[in-house]
């Protein structure tokens, strides 16, 4: 017995292959928004406490990300904002490595939010993969190759979304998974990483989500847990079969957390699930109500839950209770997940404005507001000890 | 200006005519392979390398890979693009200037792709700071959306800072020119304040008068996969059996408003799970390409000649403009447009919308030459565009 509960703990793991301090992906590695990463910076300015600025050709509500010593970061620009960027910087001195440039092939139809780079690119070690809200899809090796590219949309013309895409591609079991619900021809494919081409294609319901998959490994497989409208369905992310589905767990626009065995879902406010190996125990731990997520996803740190909302309300709840620590507002709406490292937790507004608060108190402790000045929708990614910021004009690398 | 534009171009088009000297076997055999790759990667196995040969060519294959942009094939421009990227940013690293006089001949000669030549252009740029000024008057008609634009917007910034006395007819040649729905509004602003007319209705060629007839049954919002006898129609004669068996005909209507909004809320009744078509003849005094574009919230269907040329199932995700693009051939003589415009069930406040503009154009988004619509109303052949100066329709007169 004893041995079948150690068996069962170590097999169900989240999936980690990077570095602890890289930032691959959105919300960065595990998809927590969580770094192991310190010290990391606290305050900031446009004129202090950033190590680097960067110009940026375009705007993007994609989150930078970061791999070694390398950023890459997308952007769109343009009249039509179909003309389709991806950058690479270096980490330490902002550097600009390469600038790539794609134009788009698909409807750049969108929310006015938004834009054609909305969907956060995933890198590796070999290089990045980048996915535009047009439904353009290109690898690039850290030099700057272009591996291999596929337009989607001449691939699979019914391909729509006339709010705009913005689901992130994800590295997993070794494939690069694309995750495109639309209103057309609606899949979850995965790719191999060499040549683009499909090693799996599944059909998924025929409407519009910009979730992004969730990766665990359990007893050997590694599952894809991928939210729509109508529910949470599990994939075997080496065959695209389907292992288990849940109807309580549906979603359109932020993203869950996985925690060992638990699983934090934005429905209801955001709601704790258990989930084992044959998936989630359908009614919640708790549910908090107040604590809203939306566009936002929630962020779990430090045995707190955290939200922001669209409306500027940071809410901050027990982990294991679900019990209100407070809910507070602040100036500017939020768009870009929550991230944390170092015992702070980072809420960029869509403004600009990045609230740091103290992840060791229960109360509502500001240790900053730091400003920008400018339109910041993604996500922000900590790495090798800075924060990289993403606005409309630029790109910021915040600390030492 | 215009004669060493005219100059500049006759230069460009010498330069370029001649074929690019020193074109390796391995660069002509690298572009042919990007060329290739088709649906779902099919060929990039082999484009991967081609991309790193051609790139390590260096400034030699500039020309060559720009040269190799089609219109139409966006996959192979894709690959293209990003070379071209690489080998002048190589360049750039190594300290080499660009070919500046080869570039702006490239950028000057319609015969190469629009995409292409605006990259040119972009690297031209980057090499010469005086080419903005000299290029940019000619592209005012390009082929190339993003050059039009720009040649448009700096000759308007021109007219309004000079004040010339032939600013009118300046603004009006730049209105007929423009293709931008922003650039177009403005545009006819300006012009009408200098005392001139302009009709974003007749610029954009909307279709005006139509033939409508529905609601006809959807059952569960599936309206768009249905196939309905309208689908094929050849005019707008028969009757049809409608929605809880009611008997339909095709009506005549017509639309004042500016950007051609036909609303079948008001003209056919509010339903849901439903779906409704327009009909217009367009009668065309030669064979030519066509686009039939809308601009709809929900799910349509585009119908030429009784041949379908574009379908979109999405509802109320919002209407881009012109976002559903109908690609075929008029034939001489009558052409017959059938747009099946669909409903769903949806309850909520915005999602009531059932409407569509419709306009035909060429592929710029301009005006095609020798073309009308027979109106709904009286039968006879009016420009696109044309609105009534009377209320004749059942949208007006409700």
């Amino acid at each position: 017995m004893t041995r079948f509960i150690l068996a069962a703990f170590f097999a169900i793991t989240p999936t980690l292959t990077l570095t602890a301090s890289d930032w691959p992906q959105f919300r960065g590695p595990n998809a927590t928004g969580v770094s192991d990463e310190k010290p990391l910076p606290t305050e900031w300015s446009k004129t202090k406490g950033i190590a680097w600025k960067a110009e940026l050709p375009g705007r993007g509500a994609s989150s930078p990300v970061v791999v070694g010593n390398r950023v890459y970061v997308t952007c769109s620009s343009g009249t039509r904002d179909d003309r389709l960027h991806v950058l690479c910087f270096d980490a330490t001195t902002g550097k600009q490595h390469w600038h790539r440039q794609l134009q788009g092939t698909g409807s750049t139809a969108c929310h006015p939010k938004s834009c054609m780079a909305a969907n956060t690119p995933v890198a590796d070690e070999t290089g990045v993969y980048a996915l535009f809200a047009t439904g353009d899809l290109a690898a690039f090796d850290a030099d700057g190759t272009l591996r291999w590219y596929r337009s989607l949309v001449g691939d699979y013309p019914t391909i729509t979304n006339a709010v705009g895409m913005a689901s992130s591609p994800i590295l997993a079991a070794g494939r690069l998974i694309v995750p495109m619900d639309n209103a057309g021809e609606s899949f979850l494919a995965a790719l191999d990483t060499k040549y683009g081409k499909n090693v799996w294609k599944v059909e998924r319901p025929r409407e519009i989500s910009w979730t992004t998959p969730l990766v665990r490994t359990v007893g050997g497989v590694t599952e894809l847990l991928f939210t729509g409208p109508k529910g949470l369905t599990t994939y075997d992310a080496t065959t695209g079969e389907t292992r288990w589905a849940f109807k309580g767990g549906g979603g359109s626009i932020p993203v869950g957390v996985l925690d060992g065995d638990s699983l934090y879902l934005p429905v209801g406010g955001v709601s704790k699930f258990k989930i084992d190996a044959k998936g989630v125990v359908e009614k919640p731990e708790w549910a908090a109500k107040d604590a809203k997520a939306g566009y936002a996803s929630p962020l779990v740190y430090a045995g707190k839950v955290y939200t922001s909302d669209g409306q500027g309300f940071i809410s901050c709840v027990d982990a294991k209770t679900g019990k209100e620590h407070y809910k507070e507002r602040v100036k500017g709406a939020f768009s870009a997940s929550p991230v944390a490292a170092d015992g702070k937790v980072y809420c960029l507004s869509e403004t600009g404005i990045c609230t740091v608060l103290d992840a060791t108190a229960n109360t509502f402790e500001v240790l900053a507001s730091n400003e920008l000045g400018e339109a910041s929708l993604g996500t922000p990614a900590i790495a090798n000890g800075r924060i990289f910021i993403r606005t409309d004009k630029a790109l910021y690398a915040a600390g030492r | 200006m215009q004669i060493r534009f005219c100059v500049a171009a006759l230069l460009a088009v010498a330069l370029v005519t001649t074929p690019t000297p020193g074109v390796d076997d391995e660069t002509t055999r690298a572009l042919a392979t990007l060329k290739r790759v088709t649906r779902e990667g099919k060929g990039n196995e082999d484009a991967g390398p081609a991309w790193k040969t051609l790139v390590s060519k260096g400034g030699g294959a500039l020309l060559p890979t720009l040269e190799a942009f089609e219109d139409g094939n966006h996959t192979a421009a894709n690959w293209l693009r990003t070379a071209v990227d690489a080998i002048a940013e190589a360049e750039k690293a190594a300290g080499r200037k660009l070919p500046a006089d080869k570039l702006e001949a490239f950028t000057l000669n319609p015969k190469f792709a629009a995409d292409a030549r605006r990259k040119a252009y972009e690297l031209l740029l980057t090499q010469d700071s005086t080419a903005k000024a000299r290029l940019l008057p000619g592209f005012i008609n390009d082929k190339s959306a993003d050059l039009r634009r720009d040649a448009i917007s700096n000759e308007l910034e021109i007219l309004e800072r000079t004040a010339p006395p032939t600013l009118k007819a300046d603004l009006e040649k730049l209105f007929a020119a423009t293709r931008d729905k922003d650039q177009v509004e403005l545009l006819a602003k300006k012009v009408i304040a200098a005392g001139g007319k302009a009709s974003i209705s007749e610029h954009f060629g909307f279709v005006t008068f139509a033939s409508l007839i529905g609601p006809f049954d959807a059952p569960e919002s599936k309206g768009f996969a249905i196939a309905y006898a309208p689908d094929t129609a050849k005019d707008s004669s028969g009757k049809f059996t409608g929605k809880e068996a009611a008997e339909l005909k095709w009506i005549p209507a017509s639309t004042s408003d500016p950007l051609g909004k036909f609303d079948l809320n008001k003209l056919l009744g509010k339903h849901k799970n439903s779906v409704a078509f327009a009909l217009t003849t367009i009668v065309s005094q030669q064979e030519q390409p066509c686009e039939i574009r809308v601009t709809s919230p929900t799910s349509l269907k585009i119908f030429l000649n009784q041949k379908e040329l574009f379908g979109r199932d999405e509802y109320h995700h919002g209407s881009p403009f012109d976002g559903n693009v109908g690609r075929g051939t008029l034939r001489k003589g009558e052409n017959v447009i059938v747009v099946k415009v669909c409903q769903n069930n949806q309850t909520e406040n915005w999602a009531q919308d059932w409407r569509f503009q419709m306009r035909v154009c060429d592929d710029t988004g301009g005006p095609l030459a020798g073309i009308t619509q027979v109106s709904a109303i009286d039968g006879k052949a009016v420009p696109l565009g044309l609105i009534s100066e009377k209320p004749t329709n059942t949208e007006d007169k409700k």
